[in-house]
């Protein structure tokens, strides 16, 4: 229950910064791609023996930097990102069949995520990886800001709108691969758009969009532990629930409250 | 200064522009004139060094275009900004200043003052904290205008930034133009097809004509264009 806290913690605190730039930038597809890219990635590596989140992290990062290769592009090229996608997927498919004759319960730990099972090593690697994609993103914030705001101005000033979307989609690579500990790759893309998407419904600045973001997912995260551990519900259920929830009460707010 | 020596102008390798020489002195207001087509946005494109020459020498304030971007702002004609609902045109100034550095933005209570001058100067403080999507086209346009000025820049390029606007929202644009021109000190190139409208505020013109593209210090000159209606 504790490596759970501190591993959700530290999770929803980097998909909760992570998740607002996906929203902003439009590239809720391509987080979305690089979820169920993950699958094969897992799989892949399970049937090396290695690993799950070694192969995750690899093959999610070679597909970022493909995607962040593609630039402003990557917006309006879902055809070739599908076509990535149902490739890479079709072989997780194949590699979990293979992977799923002999470690069956492990295939359900990849697809919906096992907060529960995180061990001590894997927190370590976690709150690594966690720190560093906050460390970065801190580094590149004010460019990333600017290019996600109004990217042709920022083109304009000199800013390589190329070189930020490579380390942009590396960084949400890193966030994806840590994200499906919890909630598995068929529900990451729960926790890269919906607290952005809460964050945008409140917050009038960046700052506090990504306060609205970070809150909400560190709530639903924490929450969901808890009532996981004491109903027996998997947490990725929970989390999704919680989260859809609370993007609910900020539309009806909008609708019957903020229009009067 | 701006500096065109033997300059061809176009896209990939496929000139839209013949040969031409020009000089543009340092705080000029220019007004660029032609028919569509002619190469005008491609000249405001290839003074960014956001799009390379065909051939020839260009220099902008003193350096390859390219080079000095940080001293030029850019209004273009369209654009893609991905402000959250609730965000608004003060959050879009503010986001822009120094864009290009590293690190956390810092807003000091220095930087809002400098913004709200700003705000004030192109008459949008009554609406600059409102969510940016409820503003008119003329209302966002101003709002650009303050953007454009915030880096501090030396010259200002604006491309088309009348079109789509209702006489009453195209005179207060104008009339920001006007305040900016007497408070700031900075060049200015403008593209527009009303140039009829804002003729009197600027000091000279570069005409785009199938003869070649022509520096005119007064207005007489592109008057024999009989697209130019001024």
């Amino acid at each position: 229950m504790q490596n759970a806290l501190i591993c959700g913690a530290v999770i929803s605190i980097v998909c909760g910064i992570v998740s607002v730039f996906v929203v902003l930038r439009r590239t809720g597809f391509a987080a979305h791609a690089l979820g169920h890219m993950s699958l094969t990635g897992a799989a892949g590596a399970a049937l090396l023996g290695l690993p799950s989140f070694f192969g995750q992290i690899i093959l999610n990062t070679i597909a970022s930097i493909v995607m962040g290769l593609m630039g402003e592009k990557v917006k309006k090229n879902d055809q070739a990102i599908g076509v990535v996608l149902t490739f890479v997927l079709g072989l997780g498919t194949y590699f979990l069949f293979l992977f799923q004759n002999n470690y069956a319960g492990s295939v359900m730990g990849i697809l919906l995520g096992n907060i529960f099972a995180v061990s001590n090593t894997q927190i370590y690697q976690l709150i690594g990886i966690g720190i560093s994609v906050v460390v970065i993103m801190a580094i590149i914030a004010r460019p990333l800001i600017f290019t996600t705001l109004d990217p042709v101005v920022a083109g304009s000033k000199g800013v390589s709108g190329k070189l930020l979307s490579v380390i942009f989609f590396v960084l949400l690579a890193c966030t994806v691969s840590m994200a499906c500990q919890i909630v598995g790759v068929l529900l990451v893309f729960v926790l890269l758009i919906i607290p952005g998407a809460i964050g945008t419904q409140w917050g009038e600045s960046i700052y506090s969009i990504i306060g609205f973001s970070v809150v909400s997912a560190l709530f639903s995260v924490v929450t969901a532990i808890f009532v996981s551990y004491h109903f027996d519900l998997p947490v990725s259920f929970c989390i999704t629930m919680i989260l859809c929830m609370a993007y609910f009460v900020g539309v009806c707010y909008r609708f019957f409250i903020s229009k009067k | 200064m701006i500096v065109c020596k033997d300059l061809v102008l176009g896209y990939d390798k496929n000139p839209i522009t013949p040969k031409f020489n020009l000089t543009i002195e340092d705080n000029q207001w220019i007004g660029i004139i032609g028919k569509n087509g002619a190469g005008k946005s491609t000249f405001l494109k290839s003074v960014l060094g956001v799009l390379p020459t065909i051939s020839g020498e260009l220099s902008i304030l003193g350096d390859y275009a390219g080079l000095n971007n940080k001293q030029i702002s850019y209004i273009p004609q369209e654009r893609e900004i991905n402000l959250a609902d609730r965000m608004s045109g003060y959050s879009l100034v503010m986001s822009s200043y120094n864009g290009w550095l590293l690190g956390l933005p810092f807003i000091s209570k220095k930087l809002r003052s400098q913004v709200d001058e700003l705000i004030n100067l192109v008459g949008a403080s009554g609406y600059a904290h409102q969510p940016f999507v409820t503003l008119s086209g003329g209302q966002k346009k101003r709002i650009y205008l303050a953007q454009a000025l915030i880096n501090k820049p030396k010259l200002l390029l604006l491309d088309e930034p009348l079109a789509d606007l209702d006489p009453h929202a195209k005179q207060h644009f104008i009339e920001a133009l006007q305040k900016i021109h007497e408070h700031q000190n900075l060049g200015l190139m403008i593209i527009s097809h009303d140039m009829h409208e804002i003729a009197c505020h600027l000091d000279a013109f570069i005409h785009f004509s199938g003869n070649g593209v022509h520096y005119c210090a007064t207005i007489e000159c592109v008057k024999e264009d009989s697209y130019v209606g001024i």
